[in-house]
């Protein structure tokens, strides 16, 4: 066959974006249902006075963003979910930098523990809160038998009724089901950092410490910045552990952004608000994706 | 020498077992309770090891489910209402992650093959959009879905919830088929064009037959993210018709009063089975999976 068949064939056939169009239309369709029309609707229904209950829907233009920023529950509640991420993304980053330099190093049984590792990964969201509410159980949790049992504590303490305790262990169960994957990811990072930098390290006589420090960290900076961007935007988006953990409490001391579009939009049918608070926590994450972004970037060109 | 070595390895696995104490201790001691009766659970210290195994937590799921309300366990308390519909919200997440692999899968391969193989105008537009669908928190997504689904009578259907957890599901899967596309030599493919076959023919008689690891993998990662999802879970169900595993196991769990302890963790170690089972069995490929997915981007 020669080339011009070829051609003939290919000028027979629609043009490649056309195709492109068909092949994807159930996809974009998709896409298009559940995320474009709906990003819309929020839009214009946080520009509206939007109660379930209430028949008359007027339009409030953006006095429904200006009540939320004057509302000393919204700057509450912004600050408990900035308190929770960067917590959550400190302890995510830190264990997992030292769990991925274990899994990094050559001795049977690591691929067992890879794999065991996994398991807090596969667990769903409300699970693992289940899980820690039963660890933590006032009378019957394991933790106040083994803190007691340790000498730590006198007598059982409720974890999830007092701040800060509540807080540190939302932190601590976020982390345990996060930490698995941002080490796999941080594991294929230090797979990219070369031996032999080290081996010469370690002939001018440098520390196992030493060469973390000077080699392994500044080699890895991309892909710890890569990490903290994806961790950063989704524990903003944190929802599941807090509604089956805490409920926002005690008081509203875990009520974080997500808890407060939950309680504002299902629970006082603020549809209205609920879709200005929506946007934004959207509008804060989209900041942060570009800020780090450009970050990674400008680190990148150095 | 042989002494430092020794040392690196005493160091290795002493870290090593602190490790899989912290992460695993929690999750055995979820399947240990679940096999202890309710009077050792309340034991202090704690019986680490169930003994006798009880069975009984599993037995009010299973028989709970049976026997309706007439249940009677051996604690005297007949079995509660979210024990009795545990199995069906078992089953309904089964079909909704079963569901959403086939089909996000099928969707994604032919969203995917343009992308791994064609260039067009807006190519880079069109991935560029899909990897940003997945920053959209789904907080704000939910709002306007919920008052669709309430309009359209799509609410307490698990049609509703296989449909908008694709829209989570999707970007992923067309990000890691592209890739994986990319992989296949594009001589196979020129042959079948020269003998006349059409884009849509090569796609299906040759790409899609030899892709067939790549789209398992990717369909076992799309049932993991979608198994586990609670948020339009939560807000979509009405009733038992259409209750999640996630959905009643948060009922449990927030539920006060007169419970069984052990028939809630039951209910949690039953939810964790199928993805826990996925993620031994297919490690390997889940680990590649979600490397490529996340490093390239």
């Amino acid at each position: 066959m020669s080339r011009s068949t070829m051609i003939i064939l290919k000028n027979k056939e629609i043009s490649p974006g056309k195709l492109a169009l068909i092949f994807s239309a159930p996809a974009l369709f998709v896409l298009t249902v559940t995320v474009l029309i709906p990003i819309i609707y929020a839009v214009y229904l946080s520009l509206y006075r939007y109660k379930l209950k209430r028949a008359k829907k007027p339009f409030v233009g953006l006095q429904n963003y200006e009540k939320i920023l004057t509302d000393e529950k919204f700057w509450d509640s912004l600050t408990t979910s900035l308190i929770f991420a960067v917590s959550v993304v400190g302890v995510i980053i830190t264990v997992s930098f030292f769990l991925a330099l274990l899994l990094d190093q050559d001795f049977p049984g690591r691929g067992w523990l890879r794999a065991l590792l996994l398991i807090p990964w596969a667990i769903p969201d409300v699970v693992n809160a289940l899980l820690w509410k039963w660890l933590l159980h006032p009378t019957f949790g394991v933790m106040n038998a083994l803190f007691s049992m340790g000498g730590l504590i006198d007598e059982y303490v409720a974890w999830l009724s007092s701040m800060p305790s509540a807080m540190i262990w939302v932190v601590i169960a976020y982390s345990w089901k996060n930490i698995p994957l941002a080490t796999l990811l941080i594991l294929a990072g230090l797979q990219t950092v070369s031996k032999t930098l080290h081996e010469a390290a370690m002939v001018e006589g440098a520390s196992a410490w030493q060469r973390t420090l000077n080699i392994t960290l500044p080699l890895l900076r991309p892909t710890l910045t890569v990490v903290l961007i994806f961790e950063t935007i989704f524990a903003l988006k944190v929802f599941d552990l807090i509604y089956v953990l805490t409920s926002g409490g005690p008081g509203r001391s875990t009520a974080v952004l997500g808890w407060s579009i939950y309680i504002n939009t299902f629970k006082k049918l603020d549809f209205g608000s609920g879709s200005a608070l929506a946007m934004i926590l959207g509008l804060i994450t989209l900041f942060l994706a570009i800020f780090f972004y450009s970050f990674l970037d400008r680190g990148e060109r150095q | 020498m042989k002494r430092n070595k020794l040392k690196r390895y005493i160091l290795i696995y002493l870290a090593s077992a602190v490790f899989l104490t912290v992460f695993i201790g929690p999750f055995l001691w979820l399947v240990s309770s679940s096999f202890q009766m309710e009077n050792q659970l309340f034991k202090v210290p704690p019986v680490w090891f169930p003994n006798p195994v009880s069975t009984e937590s599993y037995r009010e799921i299973f028989m709970g489910a049976i026997y309706d309300e007439s249940y009677v366990s051996v604690y005297g308390k007949s079995s509660s209402y979210q024990a009795r519909i545990y199995l069906r919200s078992f089953l309904n997440s089964l079909i909704i992650a079963l569901s959403v692999s086939f089909f996000s899968v099928l969707f994604g391969a032919y969203a995917a093959y343009p992308i791994a193989r064609m260039d067009f105008k807006g190519k880079y537009f069109l991935l560029f959009s899909i990897l940003v669908v997945r920053l959209v928190p789904a907080l704000a997504l939910a709002i306007p879905i919920v008052l669709f689904a309430k309009k359209m009578g799509m609410n307490d259907r698990l049609i509703t919830l296989i449909f908008i957890n694709m829209s989570f599901v999707l970007p992923y899967v067309i990000w890691l088929l592209q890739a994986y596309f990319k992989t296949i030599p594009s001589e196979l493919e020129d042959a079948g064009r020269i003998d006349g076959c059409s884009r849509f023919q090569v796609l299906n008689k040759i790409i899609l037959p030899l892709s067939l690891p790549g789209l398992v993998t990717t369909g076992i990662l799309a049932f993991l993210l979608s198994w586990g999802e609670f948020l339009f879970a939560l807000l979509i169900t009405e009733t038992e018709k259409s209750f999640t595993s996630t959905v009643v196991a948060a009922m449990f769990a927030t539920m006060v009063g007169d419970i069984n302890y052990v028939t809630i963790i039951a209910a949690g170690v039953l939810a964790v089975i199928p993805p826990v089972l996925f993620a031994l069995f297919f490690q390997k490929y889940i680990m590649s999976g979600l490397l490529s997915g996340a490093v390239k981007n």
